[in-house]
């Protein structure tokens, strides 16, 4: 699966900080002149993750880990396989991107060239929740990350 | 010692070449400990300096890998991307110099025009300016220390031997295995006769170093004392064997498995060998195993061939044999074609006859027909059946092209 993903501080706009109190999600890997953001599930509340919606990076709840009395399932992550079969159609989800530049899972942090494919579904209060899309893991990620769920990149194979 | 500074040769060493290649397309990575994982995901193949300064030893399991540092990036390896940039590299140094030697995928030799450290800076910064990769570069009287000197210097650093104390000094307390060739059986030969620094082994007896390490030992007690006998190699000299081969990933006793890295390393070998207009007139099969000692199986071939269907009975012929005891688990093995001929050049075999031309000719459209189609649609998009069985080696387009792949090179 993944459990975390990180994005470049340089790919968010300055108003995305204010707007959604994103400075203590801010870290620095190593010696890199780069800052990144860190977006975990479970991890600093809320559990969030940057999502692309008609073009325009936006913030939006990670699945739904903490709302026992929303309709939404209790998780943070959609099987393709699910959503092939049907499963998540009562939600109307909506299929978008979740950029990133790595992913973490099982503490290996691995390298992401665009992002991963999510869906975005509305709870009762018409608020949207993404969920990352997984799918059955190759044999070089089970390796690498020791499971058996990987996310669905977007134009990259691992 | 004399030293003829007129004749001197570079070499020109890319820094952890792997990241740093990486770092171009991804400038992002640049300051982070960065890994690049093998063929399979498992295997630390490179590593940025920041994560060998966390401790992460290069060929370690990633899980070992992360908890000494839990920071580190791990980005899967890309050969292609490798190799572009590599032959970019190459074309940097032939600028400066008309004899240039592709050693590695990373590394060249090249007869050093401009012997100055100013030059060899010069060329440094060209090669980060136009190729984005950083090198380290040595120039020296010989390749033996011109190779040193660069190691010495990373990263990112030059350095010139141009006289005797310059010699004497990258020579002080190195230890013999710095030196290229001088591999662990070599330094224990060594060690056992009192020499461990190649100080001490410049100063050796030539006749003992002869002895103890033969022709190979002895050239190398030449450059290290000043003396140019390896020559810079601007064609690669002609193969005596050629080989397929290497991890199979997670150890196996599966047969279909082990059978399906055969043929696929056959079929690679058989590439190899029309890539290069060769043919065999033997094929060794070697298993390296999990839990039992290695073992090696040859086959003569009974004439000289490079036809896949011939090569491939060979070595399902030998795999029994080979895998021995037969309940041990493979993790390695190589498809190695020995005795090798100019393809014009075949040696036929004493059975050769009409019917086996009529073979050779069928085999031969085969080959054609499977060439063809695979150089429209892919790399390995028609392959033999027995090779079903890895079809998680087939779905990663990554296992295309390997650093084998990559022709022309001196070395691995």
């Amino acid at each position: 699966m993944c459990k975390g993903i990180s994005i470049l501080k340089a790919r968010l706009k300055q108003e995305l900080f204010d707007q959604y109190e994103l400075a203590h999600r801010i870290t620095t890997r190593g010696e890199a002149t780069q800052q990144e953001l860190h977006f975990m599930y479970p991890g600093a509340s809320p559990i969030e993750l940057p999502v692309i919606q008609d073009g325009q990076l936006v913030i939006m709840e990670w699945g739904n880990r903490n709302n026992k009395e929303s309709k939404l399932p209790k998780t943070g992550w959609c099987r393709l396989e699910s959503l092939q079969a049907g499963k998540w159609r009562w939600l109307s989800p909506e299929k978008v991107v979740i950029p990133a530049d790595f992913g973490l899972e099982k503490s290996v942090w691995f390298q992401i060239h665009e992002g991963m494919e999510g869906v975005v579904v509305h709870d009762e209060h018409e608020r949207p929740h993404v969920y990352m899309l997984t799918t059955a893991a190759s044999v070089y990620y089970q390796n690498m990350t020791q499971h058996d769920r990987m996310p669905v990149l977007v134009g990259q194979e691992i | 010692m004399y030293i003829i500074i007129a004749s001197m040769i570079g070499h020109v060493d890319a820094d952890c070449f792997y990241v740093s290649a990486e770092r171009v397309r991804y400038p992002h990575l640049k300051g982070m400990p960065v890994g690049v994982l093998g063929n399979h995901g498992a295997c630390v193949i490179a590593k940025s300096y920041e994560m060998k300064q966390a401790g992460v030893p290069t060929g370690g399991a990633i899980w070992e890998a992360v908890p000494v540092c839990p920071d580190a990036v791990f980005v899967k390896r890309d050969f292609r991307w490798y190799e572009i940039l590599s032959r970019k590299m190459l074309a940097e140094v032939q600028r400066v110099s008309p004899q240039v030697e592709f050693y590695s995928i990373d590394e060249s030799f090249f007869r050093a025009v401009d012997v100055r450290l100013s030059a060899a800076e010069r060329l440094q910064r060209a090669m980060l300016d136009r190729v984005g990769v950083p090198v380290s570069i040595g120039i020296a009287p010989t390749k033996t220390l011109a190779k040193l000197i660069s190691d010495s210097s990373k990263p990112f650093g030059c350095g010139v031997i141009d006289d005797e104390a310059a010699r004497l000094e990258i020579l002080r307390d190195r230890p013999v295995t710095d030196i290229t060739g001088i591999a662990k059986r070599s330094a224990r030969r060594l060690s056992e006769q009192g020499i461990t620094t190649c100080e001490q082994f410049a100063n050796a007896d030539r006749a003992k170093i002869r002895w103890l390490l033969t022709k190979r030992g002895e050239d190398l007690w030449w450059e290290l004392n000043g003396h140019s006998v390896l020559p810079v190699q601007t064609k690669r000299p002609e193969h005596k064997f050629i080989s397929r081969g290497g991890s199979i990933g997670r150890a196996s006793n599966d047969v279909a498995r082990v059978r399906g890295f055969v043929v696929r390393n056959v079929e690679r070998l058989v590439e190899a060998l029309n890539h290069y207009q060769l043919c065999c007139d033997q094929l060794i099969l070697s298993l390296l195993f999990r839990d039992a000692p290695e073992r090696s199986g040859r086959r003569s071939l009974l004439g000289s061939t490079a036809d896949f269907e011939r090569l491939v009975c060979a070595a399902l012929e030998m795999m029994p044999e080979v895998w021995s005891p037969r309940h041990a688990s493979v993790h390695y093995m190589h498809v190695i074609a020995g005795s090798l001929w100019a393809a014009g050049n075949r040696q036929m075999g004493l059975f050769d006859d009409d019917l086996y031309q009529s073979n050779h000719d069928r085999f031969d459209a085969i080959a054609s027909v499977k060439s063809q189609i695979n150089s429209r649609v892919g790399r390995f998009a028609l392959r033999m059946g027995s090779t079903l069985p890895l079809k998680d080696v087939y779905a990663d387009p990554a296992n295309e092209y390997d650093i084998c792949d990559v022709h022309g090179k001196m070395c691995f």
